[in-house]
């Protein structure tokens, strides 16, 4: 079917599956285009940083502000302490950047649309956050689950509802992405297909398509919003969780 | 400023005049300094994750909701399956889930402006301090 608003997000193999240690892994078209989204942002930063300018041109200034915008993140967030995790929250929010920015073009495989791509790299950032805070605070860190001035009764239930809220962190950070990338994508195609069929009624359907055309215009501005938005937002929780693990207040 | 430095070039020699320029210099090294942190202090705020839009605010709280709802749901079952006694931990973590939900949505909610009291609260004393000064 032609208007499948599925059919972009299917993964096929582009070099056929191999068999390693009994698992068939292939190099998908996913995996191409992670490896796009890393030359991209490699390309784009050695570009913008190539002149080293006093006065920066347009390449660079757009180099800096991307470079000064997560760097005043991080210290806004994190203080002095967290400057060890600077290149970690770069990367991350380069990654989710690049990738739902090239997600837009159209024919584009949308690498954070799979909940698999974005559920390892919340995992892998509460499982850090796990591991700074054990190596910072000790087995101290557990306080966090057991917050001061509470009464002693509802001391274990409160305790519960904590680590049911730690745990449902990466679910939240991993979901939230996924969903937005997925749903987004999902209503610029359906709208698109609305125009597809209407057009094949007539001339009345062509007088009607007008108004999904114009929804899928304004809907793809929308998009590009929350492509910038979603990558902000992963960026700013994986600051505002390390943080927690820095400097345990509980 | 040249008044002030003209009758000192009178009464004294070069050398005592070279001292006056550098600590004039200092002088607005000093207050240079001063200024630029001053200007760096007041641009903080704006590069604050204030912009964020209503639209992603309220996705933000609605997932937090629904990911707490989920890890208990998740867990309850689990922990059924592990023990064979269906009903029971999916209801108790299922509600459980309800409360971390509610505790994800109102830190997610509170999040932002305590922060951003902070910074506002940050320039003041040094404004005391350069105006003192």
């Amino acid at each position: 079917m032609v208007n499948d608003p599925i059919h972009q997000f299917r993964i096929h193999n582009i070099f056929g599956p191999w068999n390693i240690f009994g698992y068939d892994i292939a190099f998908t078209n996913s995996n191409l285009f992670m490896g796009i989204i890393v030359l991209v942002i490699t390309a784009f930063l050695l570009l913008s940083a190539s002149k080293k300018s006093l006065v920066p041109g347009r390449l660079q200034s757009v180099g800096e502000m991307w470079y000064g915008m997560v760097h005043n993140m991080v210290d806004n967030v994190l203080g002095e302490e967290g400057a060890a995790f600077f290149p970690l929250v770069f990367s991350l929010f380069s990654f989710v950047l690049v990738a739902n920015m090239l997600g837009m073009f159209p024919y584009f495989f949308t690498v954070t649309s799979h909940v698999i791509v974005t559920a390892s790299l919340a995992l892998f950032v509460v499982g850090l956050v796990v591991v700074v805070g054990l190596w910072k605070h000790g087995l101290g860190w557990f306080k966090l689950f057991v917050p001061s001035g509470v009464p002693i009764v509802i001391l274990p239930f409160i305790s519960l509802i904590e680590v049911i809220s730690f745990l449902s962190r990466p679910i939240s950070l991993g979901l939230r992405l996924f969903g937005n990338m997925l749903a987004g994508h999902i209503v610029l195609k359906v709208f698109a297909g609305f125009v597809v069929s209407l057009v094949a009624l007539g001339l009345g359907g062509i007088i009607g398509s007008l108004a999904p055309l114009f929804m899928a215009v304004a809907l793809t501005a929308l998009e590009f919003l929350v492509a910038f938005l979603q990558a902000f937002v992963f960026a700013i929780l994986t600051c505002v969780y390390l943080n927690d693990a820095l400097h345990t207040h509980h | 400023m040249a008044r002030s430095v003209d009758p000192k070039a009178g009464k004294s020699e070069t050398d005592e005049k070279f001292g006056d320029i550098s600590a004039r210099l200092h002088d607005l090294d000093s207050r240079l300094a001063a200024e630029r942190k001053q200007t760096a202090k007041a641009e903080k705020p704006p590069v604050q994750y204030q912009g964020a839009t209503d639209y992603s605010k309220g996705y933000r709280l609605v997932s937090e909701f629904v990911a707490g709802v989920l890890v208990g749901a998740l867990v309850g079952y689990g922990l059924d399956y592990v023990f064979h006694t269906l009903p029971l931990f999916l209801i108790i973590f299922l509600l459980a889930g309800f409360g971390a939900g509610i505790l994800n949505m109102s830190r997610a909610a509170n999040r932002t402006p305590p922060t951003a009291e902070e910074l506002a609260k940050m320039p003041k004393p040094n404004d005391d301090e350069d105006e003192d000064k």
